[in-house]
């Protein structure tokens, strides 16, 4: 089960500054695709928008499946269709990494308890940390406390993700295990949006990777597109920056 | 300051003085002034003319008295129901008020001879329908706290059938509810009254009730000045001076053989003793005597304070929700109200309430009158505490909740809310303690609450053991809720490690 995304000449104001200029995308069921860029280059508001975190200008659309992004009835059916991963984690602090993981599946879906449960420690198993179960997010390290924001969003079975940096606020030991955790769900078929600095990982698991700069794609391909012969000096200039770091 | 928070400060101060070495210039006055406390306010005996000046009949006696003595004379404010806590911790001298000589007040107080006989009266407004206490039956009648008309409407209560006895803190007050309608008669000291009623057509003294009651100076147990004063009253009588004020106050010279005129022996104490510090302020059988008046008092008191903070809590958390999220229109209105109820003083928005609405013709009953004012302020308040609460929260907490899926209502419900509740649990109890302290403003609108209750008993028995009573139970009640909230907050901040 996947979802198919399409963005059509999406742009985004903030007063008079432009953060998105006319974005045109379309996503197919099951693709993984990274997004990077310079920081300020739109990357984070673009995918806000495709669960409209971020309300966009009404020039454009954005489709998740067929349902048109907007506010309404069906706004609802497109959250529970596309989870999200933030560099922050937002778990909730007051609830413990069950009831976190529980919680939404319970709200929104009128499943009994006795099935949220069942169905939030077989998540937390997956990503890893079963045993924590009963702890308070608090409690957990940062690589930890991803993860659970992970199970998080796949307890409301989403048929695509986003992901908005969700290493980069992480102590570098830490990255590792949930690149991991994000390699191993883009196996499982599900639309995958990766924003990411990470350009190891984004090579090694992207269907897609597409460069942003000013509010535009600038250029898009496969990894190797990218990385090995990127064709736009503004991509070159930015991979060697951080390459070269 | 508020006219109860007021008796409680001449308490608390009658303590100190009692506690540390006794304001011996009060109490010997050797040197300084001879201190008067007097219910400023109090027609024709001591009030304020245009000018701010105290004047009256008995500011003329106690003014003349200092010459006689030829000692300077200094008079204070003080509510009638606090003069006997300032007579008796020596805070002050002697008390002016038309105090009545009774057997219990003598108990605790010495008096010099009397100079005026009085008796009760009842004000009716003129066509009523009330013209006289037997038209009374089933009808709600006005006193004033603790007064000599309280004590007679509290015994007659039953002969004459008043279905209740309502207790204001003063004339004005009691007069306003008199005629609003709520109240049908007043009870009080006939001078006052006539002297009151002279200019206002629409209102009556229709029946005198003779309490035989006799005005006279208050002062100390026992204190070397009664005897002095007593000399000089006797002086004053005889020379004709006090029938003069009769006739400048009253407007006629008083009647041969009354009090004004006759000089009469120092009323006889029931006990020589001086009161010690115990005996005054923490008098067992005064306490056994009042303890089931403060306990309906204390019902009282925590009906109105747990229904205010409730209905307070939830008018505060939807006008909090509104001021927050709702469109720009509403939100104005939310802020303007909680604005303009946070800037009222409490007691101005009761007296509103009470006295004002039923000129709109909505009257309500002193407790939902209280009830109210303390609801509309407290939600303002706690509107205020709650969107400082949510607002403390991080936007990431708002935008899971969104990402996720969930409505409004649970996130707010699951996820807001009960984060927001551990921040703002402080400030809430912070509010609810003064609410069931606020709870005591109540008094102007005739509402026994506890300080009312204690008030009223101290005045009956002439001895402030019943303030610090109430005051012990504010603390019974108010310290182990600080406490109680202290020790929640400890155990929210363990949840979250
Ligand atoms: N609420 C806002 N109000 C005004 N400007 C904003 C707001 N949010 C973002 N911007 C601006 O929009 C631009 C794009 O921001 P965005 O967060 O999408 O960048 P980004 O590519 O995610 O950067 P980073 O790598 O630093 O996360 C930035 O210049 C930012 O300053
Ligand atoms: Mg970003």
């Amino acid at each position: 089960m996947a979802a198919h995304i399409k963005l059509k000449n999406v742009e985004k104001h903030y007063g008079n500054f432009r953060a998105l200029a006319g974005i045109n995308l379309d996503i197919t069921e099951g693709e993984v695709v990274c997004v990077i860029g310079p920081s300020g280059s739109g990357k984070s508001t673009m995918i806000r928008c495709i669960n409209l975190l971020e309300q966009y200008d009404r020039t454009g659309q954005i489709f998740v499946d067929d349902l048109l992004v907007q506010r309404g009835k069906n706004l609802k059916n497109v959250r529970a269709e596309v989870g999200m991963v933030f560099q922050n984690f937002n778990l909730f602090p007051h609830l413990s990494i069950l009831k976190n993981v529980m919680l939404a599946p319970m709200r929104t879906r009128n499943i009994t308890s006795a099935n949220a449960k069942k169905k939030a420690l077989d998540l937390l198993a997956k990503v890893g940390i079963a045993e924590q179960a009963d702890k308070y997010p608090a409690q957990l390290s940062g690589g930890q406390q991803q993860r659970v924001a992970i199970a998080r969003a796949l307890a409301m079975e989403p048929k695509a993700l986003l992901f908005d940096e969700p290493t980069s606020a992480l102590d570098p030991e830490m990255v590792g295990e949930v690149l991991e955790v994000i390699k191993n769900l883009a196996q499982t078929g599900v639309t995958m949006i990766v924003v990411t600095h990470e350009m190891g990982f984004a090579r090694q698991v992207a269907d897609r990777v597409i460069f942003m700069d000013e509010g535009q794609i600038v250029e898009q391909g496969t990894p190797s597109d990218v990385f090995d012969n990127p064709k736009e000096s503004r991509t070159q200039n930015f991979l060697n920056a951080v390459l070269n770091h | 300051m508020n006219h109860c928070h007021r008796i409680f400060a001449v308490a608390l101060l009658a303590l100190l003085s009692q506690l540390g070495t006794i304001d011996t210039n009060a109490q010997t006055g050797e040197q300084g002034p001879i201190i008067i406390g007097a219910n400023i306010g109090n027609v024709p005996w001591e009030f304020q003319d245009t000018s701010g000046a105290f004047i009256g009949f008995e500011v003329d006696l106690v003014t003349e008295i200092g010459v006689r003595l030829n000692r300077e004379i200094e008079i204070i404010n003080v509510p009638f129901n606090g003069l006997f806590a300032a007579v008796q911790s020596g805070r002050i001298d002697m008390a002016i008020s038309s105090v009545g000589i009774t057997e219990k007040r003598l108990e605790s107080v010495s008096f010099t001879q009397p100079y005026y006989d009085s008796d009760q009266s009842l004000t009716t407004v003129v066509g009523s329908g009330i013209t006289g206490l037997n038209d009374l039956r089933e009808q709600i009648v006005a006193v004033d706290t603790g007064s000599t008309g309280d004590m007679w409407a509290t015994a007659n209560q039953e002969k004459y059938g008043f279905s209740e006895i309502r207790r204001y803190e003063g004339l004005a007050p009691a007069m306003l509810d008199v005629v609003i309608g709520r109240v049908k008669g007043y009870i009080s000291d006939i001078p006052a009254l006539l002297y009151y009623v002279k200019d206002k057509p629409n209102l009556k003294v229709v029946e005198r009730i003779p309490t035989g009651g006799k005005y006279a100076l208050m002062l100390g147990k026992s204190t070397p000045l009664t005897n002095e004063v007593n000399d000089i009253i006797s002086v004053l009588k005889q020379e004709g001076f006090i029938n003069t004020l009769h006739e400048k106050w009253f407007g006629a010279p008083a009647d041969p053989g009354t009090s004004t005129v006759d000089i009469a022996p120092l009323p006889g104490t029931s006990s020589g003793l001086i009161f010690s510090f115990v005996e005054t302020f923490l008098n067992m059988d005064v306490f056994l005597q009042t303890y089931p008046m403060l306990i309906a008092g204390l019902l009282t008191t925590l009906q109105l304070g747990v229904l205010a903070i409730f209905s307070g809590l939830i008018l505060g958390l939807f006008l909090a929700l509104v001021r927050l999220y709702a469109h720009k229109s509403f939100r104005i209105i939310v802020k303007a109200y909680i604005d303009v109820f946070r800037s009222i003083p409490l007691l101005v928005l009761l007296i509103i309430i009470f006295y004002a609405l039923p000129f709109v013709g909505l009257s309500l009953s002193p407790f939902y009158a209280a009830a109210t004012a303390l609801t509309f302020v407290s939600g303002a308040y706690t509107a205020e505490i709650f969107r400082a609460g949510i607002e403390a929260i991080p936007r990431g907490q708002f935008e899971a909740s969104e990402a996720l899926g969930l409505s409004y209502r649970h996130m707010m419900s699951d996820i807001i809310l009960p984060q927001a509740i551990k921040i703002v649990i402080p400030p809430l109890t912070n509010n609810c303690i003064n609410v069931i302290k606020d709870t005591a403003l109540a008094s102007v609108v005739a509402m026994p609450d506890l300080l009312k209750q204690a008030t009223q008993a101290q005045a009956v028995a002439a001895n402030p053991t019943p303030l610090i009573a109430a005051a012990v139970i504010y603390l019974m009640f108010l310290l182990p809720l600080v406490l109680w909230v202290s020790s929640l907050e400890v155990k929210f901040k363990v949840g979250e490690r």
